[in-house]
């Protein structure tokens, strides 16, 4: 495909010669396949340069007149928090929601929080942290029975083909998505818009995307988009998911932070006692199992504001990897991973403790 | 009309029989630099000129000559043919609308006919003249006007010298090796003594997997930008984990940073030895930390018997040392957050008035240094930066 769309097919989608139109109608091919996995129209969905643009649009524009308050939890992805955190500097109400230990949103909290005042609110889907799903189908009732008219936002990005969800039947109104999160390319991401919803563009210009987003669009990424929703097989993640969990949970000072029974199955958040997560990293990087950090390793910078509102305990904090899983992973390529994790983190204990 | 730069140098002035021995070379590091630039040097005595470049090379070509220590000032001067209704002319464009002026000039053309304050004084009538809002102060002009008269038939009209990087030429006062940390303070060392003439081959202390690769990155990228200033550097990496390890698992916490300090000077007076380095330099100034005091500077400079180790930065504030650092550009990259992981190494409360007694009796329990040593000195990664 790539070598088509750079060599044979260089058109600008928006062009109105033929060759243009049939690359547009891929285009549409590829947004009516994501509306189809999310069950809602594709005119409700708008392509953006990824889930940060989808999740910063939501919330500048989501929250309209700038008047009333914000209702976020406190595990949201940055790309949600920091722009909520930027009109609270500049005045707004902004309320967040801890989470219960399980990793989960505090259902009760949370509607404690929405009042008739309520003007936005967004609860991740699956946590980014610890792979965690929040039941957005319910909250999103919850939120609109309190005050319908509260915007409902989620961030769908890990959980979007990984988590069974369908928006009809939901009351959410905005939900943010990714290409790359799902094996597509780096640059594609979407904003689902239900449909009624009157939302103002945040990138301005020459009217792509039915005004509401411009700028040309990355017609190789945007593609990709669909090739892997088609290709996407998770099936067998869960197998891999349960033997990493299993086998985890036997080690001595090892935490799997959030609770496996709402797990995505797609990410596991474990807190290692006695060492440090970027030191950790390393070792593993170098015996060739890649895992993410949740908190850098110096007391100087920045804190895991998910875990913390887990309240995990300050040495699993510390000592936190995060592991995800593909459907390109094997069993043998796990079980290998965890006897590498477990010899690692033995190595790096001795080493310290002497 | 052609535009050149002057360039003049400093402190070479004082030099008696064996400026030439500088002059080449701050010659050849002006050359040097000029690499890559269609341009001429000429080099007269004790000035020098760079032409025939693209114009659109100018501020490149200045900001590249203002990185050259040795060098004190330039300017950048319009080439006119030595005629006195030209040169109001061009004076004129350079001149702003209103304000005081005077022109200076020098006469190296002595068949030219007028004298030195005669063309200044028919200069300044010509220009007042024809602009009335302008107006000659001898005494506290807005601008002067420099006008050099030169053999060659052609004069050199220029308004404002800029200041270049001052000090000695990189190389003629040998070579030194810099304990380069990745932090604020070692680049602006070497900055400093580079500027005294001495080129520079830095050591870095490299503790993966407890700091990361990032950190590396980052002192390679720190001794790039030096290299602007000070020429071309090795950068010398030492495999320092083994050694932090043996470190704190044998010795007491509280004289970790202080033994790791003697580690760091033993190893590079050994690399400074190889590479015929004559001096260490470290970035330590007074009491800034607690491996800068004067009883932890006493305890660390022990191991060193050889050669002095230079710490240019011992009198200075923080903020004169940050200002430095904000001014040869390292500081943003300094700012980087990636060295600190050591810190899962680094006690609650480092020794400040440590002792050379018990800092040996604490190297005592670690075993065979030598051998320690010996083995961080066979795996070297050298880097050329």
């Amino acid at each position: 495909m790539s070598n088509r769309i750079l060599e044979r097919d260089f058109y600008n989608p928006s062009a109105l010669y033929y060759c243009a139109v049939e690359l547009r109608k891929e285009l549409d091919a590829s947004r009516a396949c994501i509306a189809d996995k999310l069950d809602c129209k594709p005119s409700e969905v708008v392509f953006t340069s990824g889930a940060t643009e989808s999740n910063n649009w939501a919330v500048a524009c989501g929250f309209k007149n700038k008047r009333g308050n914000i209702v976020v939890s406190e595990g949201e992805h940055p790309s949600v928090y920091e722009p909520v955190m930027l009109l609270k500097g500049k005045g707004i109400d902004v309320r967040t929601v801890p989470l219960l230990s399980d990793g989960r949103v505090d259902e009760e909290r949370l509607a404690c929080c929405v009042d008739c005042e309520t003007a936005f609110v967004s609860v991740i889907h699956a946590s980014n942290e610890t792979g965690v799903v929040n039941d957005v189908m319910r909250l999103s009732r919850i939120v609109k029975e309190k005050n319908p008219r509260a915007v409902f936002h989620s961030d769908g990005v890990q959980a979007f083909c990984k988590v069974p969800f369908r928006l009809s039947g939901s009351c959410v109104d905005l939900y943010s998505i990714s290409a790359h999160k799902i094996g597509g390319l780096k640059g594609a991401g979407a904003l689902y818009i239900r449909n009624g919803f009157n939302i103002s563009p945040l990138v301005s210009g020459g009217g792509q995307e039915r005004n509401l987003r411009s700028g040309t669009e990355n017609v190789m990424s945007i593609l990709s988009f669909k090739s892997a929703i088609e290709d996407f097989d998770g099936s067998h993640v869960c197998d891999l998911y349960d033997y990493a969990v299993a086998y985890l949970s036997k080690l001595v000072g090892v935490k799997i932070n959030g609770c496996a029974d709402h797990s995505s199955g797609y990410i596991v958040s474990v807190g290692v006692s006695g060492v440090k997560s970027e030191i950790l990293q390393h070792i593993l990087s170098d015996s060739g199992v890649l895992v993410g950090t949740g908190s850098a390793c110096s007391s100087k910078t920045k804190k895991n504001r998910t875990l913390e509102s887990m309240k995990t305990e300050k040495r699993f904090m510390e000592g936190n990897i995060r592991i995800s899983f593909s459907p390109s992973n094997t069993m043998e390529e796990i079980k290998r991973a965890m006897d590498v994790i477990s010899v690692s983190i033995e190595k790096l204990r001795s080493a310290i403790n002497g | 009309m052609d535009n050149i730069i002057v360039l003049r140098y400093g402190e070479l002035y004082l030099k008696g029989k064996n400026r030439g021995f500088f002059e080449r070379q701050l010659i050849g590091n002006i050359k040097n630099k000029l690499k890559g630039f269609d341009c001429e040097l000429i080099c007269h005595r004790g000035r020098y000129e760079v032409s025939g470049y693209d114009r659109n090379d100018e501020s490149r070509i200045v900001n590249a000559l203002k990185t050259v220590f040795g060098l004190k000032s330039l300017s950048i001067a319009q080439k006119v043919p030595s005629d006195i209704s030209i040169m109001s002319d061009v004076i004129l464009e350079k001149l702003p609308r209103s304000g005081t002026f005077k022109v200076d000039t020098h006469r190296a053309d002595k068949t030219f006919p007028l004298t030195s304050p005669q063309v200044s004084a028919a200069l300044g009538e010509k220009i007042i003249e024809t602009n009335k809002n302008l107006s000659v102060d001898l005494h506290n002009p807005d601008i002067v006007v420099n006008v050099d008269i030169r053999e060659d038939k052609y004069t050199y009209i220029y308004t404002a010298k800029e200041d270049c990087a001052g000090g000695m030429p990189v190389g003629c006062a040998g070579k030194g090796l810099l304990m380069l940390s990745g932090g604020i303070d070692s680049p602006v060392s070497g900055y400093m003594l580079a500027k005294r003439g001495l080129s520079l081959d830095a050591i870095h202390f490299h503790s993966y997997p407890y700091t990361s690769v990032q950190a590396k990155d980052k002192v390679v990228e720190l001794a790039k930008i030096m290299s602007q200033y000070c020429g071309n550097m090795n950068l010398i990496v030492v495999p320092f984990t083994k050694i932090q390890e043996t470190i704190h698992t044998k010795c007491n916490s509280d004289y970790m940073i202080t033994i790791v300090r003697r580690f760091m000077m033993r190893i590079a007076e050994k690399v400074a030895f190889y590479r015929d380095c004559g001096c260490i330099v470290n970035g330590e100034s007074l009491g800034q930390v607690a491996s800068q005091t004067l009883q932890s500077i006493t305890v660390t400079n022990d191991v060193v018997k050889s050669m002095p180790v230079f710490r240019p930065l011992i009198g200075m504030d923080k903020q004169e040392i940050i200002d430095i650092s904000l001014k040869i550009g390292t500081y943003e990259t300094s700012i980087l957050p990636y060295e600190d992981c050591c810190t899962v190494f680094m006690p609650d409360s480092p020794v400040t008035k440590p002792t050379i007694f018990k800092a040996e009796n604490e190297e005592k329990k670690m075993g065979d240094i030598e051998k320690l040593i010996e083995q961080a000195l066979d795996n070297l990664e050298i880097i050329k930066i």
